[in-house]
């Protein structure tokens, strides 16, 4: 066990941060997808979803960086 | 005519499909509306949960210091969860935790190694509604262990991230929202269904191709031998999955838990 000592990496961090990261992109492309979407229902446009997948990637892949690209 | 060469092209070969997960009602049952219909899975569920209620009670009812039969058995699993999962992964905190992830590996372990017991045969996993409501259970879980640890900073903690200029947030915060709150749950549900679902279609599919080669009486029975030996390696196969799927639903809703005790550094 880490107790005493520097602080190690434990084995199950890096299966989670794979995990963390498919499931912010998965979100993004949700989030934004759906925003899209349902803006596009509301002015009857139908470009908004693929705008708004784009953006969703775009802001997952900022989080992502953000949070785990210094370390 | 021409015969194909695949044995199991010909005719009179039908591959087991999705209807295998379909199980009439044995007690038709339907309250205010709400189909509360008793069938072969659900008398499954009744029968693990009873089970597993069993183990653990004959187990702990008289423990000794030095356990041994069930006691001995039962302990490994709670050993197992508290040093490979609730210590690796929450810490000494997570211990009151314990008693929570140890039913829920135990049950999913259960409920999935039906599906390679003789006689039962299904895993109970395959249906959507445990994966689902044991989804739900550790959402709700992680939530309030958030609010109580952290009071109503944790959702200004797990919608905002730090660091991050202010306009942004317009940008992440659904973002944030949806992976925490929507995806989190959901691919827990489904990465235990669908490897269950797979599973119990391989070992149908591959079962019963066994079985019709086995039985054409032509040059097919030879594939159907090796089949019947690749099979009990598919059985093995199935109990790692088993293991594997409780292991990884367990520690992922540890995970989240443990998320939830402090913010985001």
């Amino acid at each position: 066990m880490s107790e005493s000592g520097p602080p190690e990496e434990p084995r199950w961090s890096g299966a989670n941060t794979v995990w963390s990261i498919i499931g912010t992109m998965v979100a993004g492309v949700l989030a934004w997808g759906g925003i899209g979407w349902l803006l596009d229902r509301w002015l009857g446009t139908r470009y908004l979803v693929a705008v708004g997948i784009i953006v969703g990637m775009a802001g997952a892949f900022y989080l992502i960086v953000k949070r785990y690209g210094s370390g | 005519m021409r015969v194909p060469t695949l044995p199991l092209a010909r005719e009179g070969f039908h591959a087991p499909g999705i209807e295998i997960f379909e199980w009439p009602d044995i007690v038709h049952l339907e309250v205010g509306g709400v189909d509360l219909s008793i069938n072969r899975v659900v008398l499954q569920m009744f029968l693990v949960a009873l089970l597993v209620w069993a183990l653990f009670f004959f187990a702990f009812r008289a423990p000794r210091l030095v356990p041994s039969g069930l006691q001995n058995v039962m302990e490994t699993f709670v050993d197992f969860i508290r040093n490979q999962i609730v210590l690796e992964v929450i810490g000494r905190d997570g211990l009151r935790f314990l008693p929570y992830l140890t039913t829920l590996f135990v049950f999913v372990l259960f409920g999935n190694l039906g599906g390679v017991l003789p006689l039962i045969q299904f895993p109970l996993n395959g249906r959507m509604a445990l994966p689902a409501v044991m989804a739900i259970c550790s959402l709700l879980l992680f939530i309030s262990v958030g609010i109580s640890s952290q009071g109503p900073a944790y959702f200004k903690n797990a919608l905002f991230p730090p660091g991050i200029p202010w306009p942004v947030y317009v940008l992440l915060t659904p973002i944030e929202f949806v992976s925490t709150f929507v995806v989190r749950p959901v691919t827990l549900a489904i990465r235990l269904l669908a490897n269950m679902i797979a599973g119990h279609l391989i070992l149908s599919v591959f079962f019963v191709a066994t079985g019709y080669m086995l039985t054409s009486l032509n040059v097919s029975m030879l594939f159907g031998v090796g089949a019947l030996v690749f099979s009990v390696a598919l059985i093995a196969f199935e109990l790692f999955v088993a293991g594997l799927q409780a292991y990884v639903f367990t520690i992922l809703s540890a995970v989240y838990i443990a998320g939830a005790l402090e913010p985001e550094h």
